[in-house]
């Protein structure tokens, strides 16, 4: 006969841990350890000088201090209004065409088209895209041509020299490729919503402005609280779009540079001290929008539980009342 | 009354929504349509209608020594390949370990997981470009899917889809057929999990194949590039000299690939979008 | 050859509630078993106990002669039927209940030859190319039935097996089940809240409750005579009627007296309790309503609440002495509600409990 362990009784736990084992070692060598160090070196002078390498020597919280006396704020205001460029139409867009998607009395053909459509953007080569977006709007690419050909502007508009050129280009391409995706989260989540209670809306007379206001928007509040914290994150690493479309630069004058890409650019230049502080900052950031996200999934998760029990014990019940239906008959 | 205003609602619905899905397609024609034209005819202003110049084009970007285009194919092909099987499998099995068994450890455990669930790479690239070095992986396409065994967005997606569709008596009744829990994972749980890992798999391939910000710290040979370092060369390259018709090609052989996948799967895909609502 | 023992069986969870604080149990070899409580009473522990699902904290499980605490599922000579079946949804019937043989490498043709002849027996020859989705829920039972039967276990254990049928299926997979134990001469425990299906189908019942046995006999054993106020509400339906009814001594022997009812009865074992209060317990089956039981006395006179009319027989549900009674007549008896009934009390199978230990007095 078969022992399972030591113990003189039966145990499936070891497989959990085996099970899970792999995940954790991945994790703790490609993530833990890197970010371990990572935060080390925040706190040490240690940079390229010409051919020399400098340190490292700690410096306690000067790289931090630098850091701040640097353009580091402004970088981080860049990304934040970029952020804000493509996220306030992708939010607002998204939720009237939710609206509409769900609405039983619009009624709109083709919805499984239009959601292919708009959903296409989010799994395209960001930097590709960047690539095709630069050449689109390159003084002599076919967005000028078309708007010098149409009378609309007598020269060409220089794009990625204007500060809000440049920047409502990394905003419209920060909405296109996101919008199409958010629009299906928050379809998903108004069609989670119990059918019965928009038509004791509409007995009570809502109209449908009143419906997505009152009922919609309240009950999908979770997971609109789950798209602005993973958009928020998404928008820190902010960096593919704009770092092809400036060629790294920032231009004009760094005012579409984001974190990720002063990160980067420490990075090459091996000031290891900085990008170590820079990493611990951003990190700091996205453990708070980490930890809400946490509790925006997980309330969720303990209700769907005790639903689940809940109908568990439901149907219990009634199968024991139909037991003793059937011991009566 | 009502229906009047319904009307009018339908109208306005189908205006917005066929300027968004112009605005999202249009893009696409135009580098479709330039990427058959020649330079000249580029630098002429545009057309609605393609050019002759398709095979010419390709022909010119797969013979350009200095972008490797063919290998930067393979090098994506096998990074984002391998990083989608071994980010579906490990985190399945994770997911496994964590729903079917009872162990002191896994509520935290799963805690754990779900506080590092959005938290972005980049926070540790500088550790993780060092450490790659040491361990002498540096400029090699391993460090650019290894990594994918811890995939904590795949992992709750798994774990929501099993607390949905997979029933414990199911392995109970595995384990008294004399199944051993490996062979229960792999024959009776993975089958079960198909359609999940389809999904997670087209995800996961996705976003690897269009990462650029770890492969572009970690790469830095010529033959080992991945098709957005290629994209991002040709961006640093002196553009104004650049043949326009190869720059437009080589951006459609980058997206290509995903665009047929997507045009094939778009159901299932947007399926899985809302099943997961994990966003990368 | 196997039967089943637990002796001094403990079930501690890892978070430290103690499902099963001490079982012992024996189980024959060959015999139908009932385990039956309701939910949350242990049973379905205890069964997966034997199983091998579910780890023994203390105390040692013999199968045979076989200690098993710590042998694994497979090895245990046992097959298990799941309450919603657990059939493996990506494979065909055939499949289904070729897994474990094939698992333990037993030859093509001997897999075939007895999943054909489980097959048969269960009726699903024609379904064993189907997968689990496309057969109906008592298809799907029997399905499960026969992935046990293939192995040709020397324990059979059910969990629940017919509760996500409906009403009619369950009666007609109840008499198969029984059936089937009688055909393959092996040990069934079977688990169930229902006791309709445990009073139908067990050789014996072991009637749980917050993880001790109450009782465990016979059925008959268990109608007539439940040993405590527990199992005699659990037996039996519609449930049994219980009064507090004082207990008198009298020339003749002793009375049981509540409202204006006055039982008598020469149980001695009655004497200690004299002038204190019991707890009364009668069938409703043993409320008769005919001139020739009324002419006899012990009669109670109550107004009627509700009468539910069933066909063969009618309920009448009843107000008296401060306690609900329900009456089960045979036939059509028109009652209103608001109307007056006299019915007779069955002497002879009346029940009485302490009110403290609520253990039976009389059995």
């Amino acid at each position: 006969m078969k022992r399972l362990g030591k113990r003189d009784e039966i145990s499936y736990a070891k497989w959990g841990y085996i099970f899970i084992l792999p995940f954790f070692i991945a994790f703790f060598i490609f993530q833990l350890i890197p970010m371990i160090s990572t935060f080390y070196y925040s706190f040490f002078e240690y940079y390229r000088s010409g051919l020399t390498i400098i340190g490292p020597n700690p410096v306690g919280l000067e790289n931090y201090q630098a850091l701040f006396q640097s353009d580091f704020p402004k970088y981080m205001g860049n990304t934040v209004i970029m952020w804000l460029l493509g996220f306030i139409p992708q939010i607002i867009i998204s939720l009237v065409l939710a609206a509409w998607f769900t609405d039983v009395r619009l009624r709109i053909h083709g919805k499984q088209f239009f959601k292919a459509v708009i959903y296409m953007p989010n799994l395209i080569m960001a930097s590709a895209f960047a690539m095709l977006f630069f050449a689109l709007f390159s003084p002599n690419g076919p967005v000028n041509a078309f708007l010098v050909s149409s009378g609309i502007s007598a020269e060409p508009f220089r794009f990625l020299t204007s500060v809000w050129g440049a920047r409502g280009l990394v905003g419209l391409m920060n909405f296109l490729m996101w919008f199409g995706n958010t629009t299906i989260l928050l379809m998903a989540a108004v069609m989670g919503i119990s059918p019965a209670l928009f038509e004791a809306a509409e007995l009570d007379g809502c109209s449908s402005t009143q419906t997505f206001f009152k009922i919609t928007l309240p009950m999908i509040r979770p997971i609109l609280v789950y798209v602005l914290i993973t958009s928020m994150i998404g928008g820190l690493q902010m960096f593919d779009v704009p770092q092809i479309l400036t060629n790294g630069k920032g231009t004009p004058d760094r005012t579409t540079e984001t974190v990720i890409m002063f990160l980067n650019n420490h990075l090459y230049s091996k000031n290891f001290g900085m990008a170590g502080a820079i990493s611990v900052i951003l990190f700091i950031i996205c453990a708070i929008l980490c930890l809400v996200v946490y509790f925006v999934l997980n309330p969720e998760d303990e209700k769907a539980q005790r639903r689940r029990k809940r109908g568990k014990e439901l149907k219990k019940k009634q199968a024991a009342r139909a037991g003793a239906a059937e011991g009566r008959a | 009354m009502e229906k009047r205003t319904s009307y009018g609602r339908t109208i306005l619905a189908y205006v917005v929504l066929i300027i968004l899905a112009f605005l999202c397609l249009f893009f696409f024609y135009i580098l479709i349509i330039n990427a058959t034209r020649n330079h000249a005819q580029i630098q002429q202003g545009f057309s609605f209608l393609p050019g002759k110049s398709f095979w010419v084009n390709l022909h010119n970007v797969m013979n350009d020594a200095n972008i490797p285009v063919m290998s930067g194919i393979k090098n994506s092909l096998i990074v984002s390949g391998a990083a989608a099987i071994l980010a579906t499998y490990f985190s399945s099995l994770t997911a496994y370990g964590l729903y079917a068994y009872d162990f002191k450890l896994k509520r935290p455990a799963f805690i754990f997981i779900m506080l590092i669930l959005v938290m972005p790479t980049q926070v540790s690239a500088l550790g993780f470009v060092r450490l790659v070095t040491g361990m002498g992986m540096i400029n090699t396409l391993w460090p650019l899917f290894l990594p994918s065994i811890a995939a904590p967005a795949v992992f709750y997606f798994m774990y929501s889809y099993m607390q949905s569709t997979l029933p414990l008596d199911l392995v109970e009744a595995a384990r008294i057929d004399g199944s051993s829990e490996f062979r229960t994972f792999n024959r009776i749980v993975l089958p079960i999990m198909k359609p999940a890992i389809a999904v997670q798999a087209i995800f996961t391939f996705v976003t690897t194949w269009n990462n650029f910000f770890v492969p572009a710290l970690i790469i830095s040979d010529n033959s080992k590039k991945t098709m957005p370092i290629l994209i991002a060369a040709l961006r640093s390259a002196d553009f104004m000299k650049f043949d326009m018709g190869k720059v437009y090609m080589i951006i459609l052989i980058a997206i290509l690939p995903i665009i047929i996948v997507y045009l094939i799967l778009s159901r299932y895909i947007i399926a899985g979008v809302t099943l997961g609502g994990v966003k990368e | 050859m196997a039967g089943i023992t637990f002796k001094n069986v403990v079930k501690t969870y890892d978070n430290g509630v103690t499902v099963i604080p001490d079982l012992n149990m024996e189980i024959k070899d060959k015999e139908f078993v009932v385990l039956v409580g309701p939910s949350g009473c242990g049973k379905s522990t205890t069964l997966r106990m034997i199983a091998g699902l579910e780890g023994i904290s203390s105390g040692d499980l013999y199968i045979g002669d076989t200690r098993m605490n710590a042998v694994a599922p497979k090895d245990r000579d046992i097959a298990m039927v799941f309450q919603n079946y657990a059939l493996y949804p990506h494979m065909t019937v055939y499949k289904n209940m070729a897994f474990a043989l094939t698992l333990k490498k037993v030859p093509k043709d001997e897999i075939d030859r007895k999943v054909h002849e489980a097959a048969e027996i269960l009726g699903l020859e024609e379904y064993l190319d189907r997968k689990p989705k496309a057969l109906s829920g008592g298809q799907r039972q029997r399905v499960a039935l026969g992935r046990a039967m293939v192995r040709n276990p020397s324990v059979f254990l059910l969990d629940e097996p017919l509760s996500n049928l409906d009403a009619k299926l369950r009666t007609e997979m109840r008499s198969q089940i029984s059936k089937l134990h009688k055909q393959l001469e092996t040990t069934f425990v079977y688990v169930t809240h229902d006791q309709t299906e445990a009073m139908t189908m067990g050789d014996r019942i072991c009637v749980m409750k917050d993880g001790i046995i109450q009782q465990f006999d016979t059925p008959q054993k268990l109608y007539n005579e439940p040993c405590n106020l527990f199992v005699a509400g659990f037996i039996g339906s519609p449930q049994m009627n219980f009064a507090d009814a004082v207990v008198e001594k009298t020339d003749q022997g002793y009375e049981l007296v509540f409202g204006e009812t006055r039982v008598p009865t020469q149980r001695e074992e009655l004497a200690p309790y004299v002038g204190r209060t019991v707890v009364l317990g009668i069938r409703p089956e043993h409320l008769r309503a005919g001139e020739e039981y009324i002419r006899g006395g012990n009669t109670l006179t109550a107004e009627v609440d509700l009468s539910e009319m069933m066909g063969s027989e009618t309920y009448l549900y009843l107000n008296y002495a401060g306690s609900r009674f329900i009456a089960k007549l045979p036939g059509t008896v028109i009652a209103p509600a608001g109307s007056k009934v006299t019915l007779a009390l069955d002497v002879d199978r009346i029940h009485v409990f302490d009110k403290e230990t609520e253990k039976s007095i009389l059995n």
